[in-house]
């Protein structure tokens, strides 16, 4: 008799044990499915769709997301560097390579909690302080002569194209493509993201 | 020694099906999701603020840094949902989510009849209606059928740098949503 109990307890705590926390584990730690990758960027465009998986909904549920459509724009991260290392807030990067197909794409750094890296104000010696945007949109980036755009990624002021990215800890870059013909159509696996290089950590 | 091997067994077989049926009621019961974060901030029909900045957090997460964003619960049951704007901005775009956060339909300012966002939201029932005899006043409007009853609707519009944001509020303030 209690050996029976003590059997069926075991069976109802692995599945209802188990099952749960298999369930956590794979909305925190794996990856959707369809993910489209490019270099070192993923996004998964069905997300934005009603054909989007149920590993990617209950996050997205979870998380209070409200993803991009695919008329909207498509979401690119990247949480390793092209050479396959993990991004840090510590390290300096340069994002370099061409202009993706869009009407205009954003750049940003997020944090472990997924919040952008925002700076501390700037404050001029006269006047109000003049908090920067933590991201940077292809209408204001200058461009090499032959139309590529190369962004420095860092803690402290780079010359040329320069995103924020200061402090410690992990980040990832996040690249998003606005009204874009990647998001809808099948050609998706030509399309040029530009590359992630690091330049440098502190030791 | 056997039956316990079965036991352990039968708590897998029992783990996947666990498994299965939690990530399925995740979105139907989550309490954090955009829909419960909606409507504790207000009622359907009224426009929210989603966007955040420097000050404040973000209503919901995955917006732009360089986006502002306002949502709209809508209800379908007793008329369509009517959403309009009055100005431009240099790029706006529109989702339609039903109450789980599933994107229904989206598009953007390029496809607007002069840039001028004018979305209907109906259902089925009510598009056979709208079929019979097109009011003139939704000649413009791009009309969206859907089977939910009830759903989000994001404006999301682009705020390229600060000078830009009160512009880019104002936008989203003159965006009426209201049952048509």
């Amino acid at each position: 008799m209690l050996r029976a109990i003590f059997l069926t307890a075991v069976t109802l705590l692995v599945a209802v044990g188990g099952g749960a926390a298999s369930v956590w584990y794979a909305l925190d730690h794996v990856g959707g499915l369809g993910a489209l990758e490019i270099g070192a960027w993923t996004a998964y465009p069905a997300t934005g769709t009603a054909g989007v998986d149920p590993y990617s909904r209950a996050r997205a549920s979870r998380g209070a997301e409200l993803p991009l459509g695919p008329s909207e724009g498509l979401e690119f991260t990247a949480g390793r560097d092209d050479g396959g290392e993990p991004l840090r807030r510590e390290c300096d990067y340069v994002v370099e390579g061409p202009s993706p197909a869009a009407r205009f794409f954003t750049l940003h750094a997020e944090d472990a909690a997924g919040r952008p890296i925002r700076r501390a104000a700037w404050r001029p010696r006269s006047g109000e302080a003049r908090p920067r945007p933590p991201a940077l949109h292809s209408h204001e980036v200058l461009r090499e002569a032959d139309g590529r755009v190369v962004v420095a990624v860092s803690g402290m002021p780079r010359p040329g194209n320069w995103l924020y990215a200061g402090g410690s800890g992990p980040m990832t870059l996040v690249l998003a493509l606005y009204d874009t013909p990647v998001a809808s159509s099948a050609r998706v696996g030509e399309v040029g993201l530009p590359a992630i290089r690091r330049v440098g950590c502190p030791s | 020694m056997r039956s316990l091997a079965y036991a352990l067994l039968l708590g897998l077989v029992g783990a996947a099906i666990v498994h299965i049926a939690v990530l399925l009621m995740v979105p139907a019961y989550s309490e954090r999701d955009a829909w419960s974060k909606l409507a504790a901030a207000a009622g359907p029909y009224s426009i929210v603020r989603v966007s955040g900045d420097e000050t404040v957090e973000p209503l919901v997460s995955g917006i732009d840094p360089l986006f502002e964003a306002a949502a709209c619960r809508f209800d379908l049951s007793e008329a369509p949902a009517r959403l309009a704007g009055r100005e431009t901005v240099p790029f706006w775009s529109v989702s339609v989510y039903d109450r789980a956060g599933v994107n229904l339909y989206s598009f953007n300012d390029r496809t607007a009849d002069q840039g001028l966002l004018d979305l209907l939201i109906v259902t089925p029932a009510q598009m056979l209606e709208l079929r019979k005899e097109l009011p003139a006043e939704y000649e413009r409007s791009v009309i969206v059928e859907t089977e939910a009853t009830e759903g989000i609707v994001v404006v999301r519009a682009f705020r390229p740098d600060a000078e830009w944001r009160a512009e880019v509020l104002r936008f989203l303030e003159g965006v009426t949503c209201r049952p048509a």
